[in-house]
């Protein structure tokens, strides 16, 4: 796979945004799997488990070199768990991108199959992954619609 | 550019990965969702109909090969990449396209 996503939108100038959803923790992986992209979102719940996986991560992603290392708090339900991960990630130096809150709309979608974005495209985790959309056009450099115009 | 979506089984990140290619494809990008879990189901969480979803034909492990060059090994693509989209490619939603890889291997792990 590594081979592929390296090559993935290199034909374009990069202006192909690749998103690729791992297996679950990238220490299983090669290290060649993920050397070639841009920006990792680490997706952390607000427990010490969870956390402890992009504690690891983290340095990983450090030595191959990638640009943007980021976290991503999910299933955020107090301000309490916004605490927890902050400090965590505060600690081991690693950007927190977005808090993206508990939400039920995500499992309601899910027991009907359904995406989301089709569900509910206004719920609250929606709103805040459009928080990621905004940080990622912002260090590809790219607006979609400007680009295109 | 080229995002990779990691965590903890459980933690959402295929929800996150299928929400944020369906908003980037919404704002104009060109967007290519990869599902490179063992376990698929971007295309449900990216709301891809379920007769596409039978359509779809993971890329075999042999869109890559192994090159020697100057004593280390290399992969390297074997056929042109957009050959190898042409075929495994398939749209979803708001014109995002996915393509779904063929799982890793992990016989004897965990």
């Amino acid at each position: 796979m590594r081979g592929l996503l390296g090559e993935l939108a290199t034909g374009d100038n990069g202006e192909t945004m690749t998103i690729t959803d791992m297996e679950a923790s990238i220490e299983h992986m090669s290290r060649a799997t993920i050397r070639h992209v841009d920006a990792i979102l680490m997706v952390t719940e607000p427990y010490f488990r969870s956390l402890e996986t992009v504690g690891r991560m983290a340095p990983l992603a450090q030595e191959l070199g990638i640009e943007h290392i980021w976290a991503v708090a999910n299933k955020v339900r107090s301000a309490r768990d916004e605490e927890i991960i902050r400090s965590y990630c505060a600690e081991h130096g690693v950007e927190l991108a977005a808090v993206v809150p508990w939400d039920e709309a995500i499992q309601d979608a899910d027991r009907e199959g359904r995406a989301l974005m089709d569900y509910e495209p206004t719920s609250p985790a929606v709103v805040a992954v459009q928080g990621i959309a905004d940080l990622v056009e912002g260090k590809s450099g790219s607006n979609g619609r400007g680009e295109r115009g | 550019m080229k995002i990779a979506v990691a965590g903890k089984g459980g933690s959402g990140k295929t929800t996150i990965s299928a929400t944020l290619s369906r908003l980037l494809a919404r704002r104009g990008h060109p967007v290519m969702a990869v599902d490179g879990d063992p376990n698929p189901n971007l295309a449900i969480a990216l709301g891809m109909s379920q007769n596409s979803r039978d359509k779809m034909v993971r890329v075999p492990k042999d869109v890559m090969e192994t090159k020697e060059e100057g004593g280390t090994r290399r992969l390297v693509m074997a056929r042109p990449i957009e050959e190898v989209t042409a075929e495994y490619a398939m749209p979803a939603p708001d014109g995002v396209n996915l393509m779904v890889m063929t799982g890793v291997d992990h016989a004897g792990a965990g």
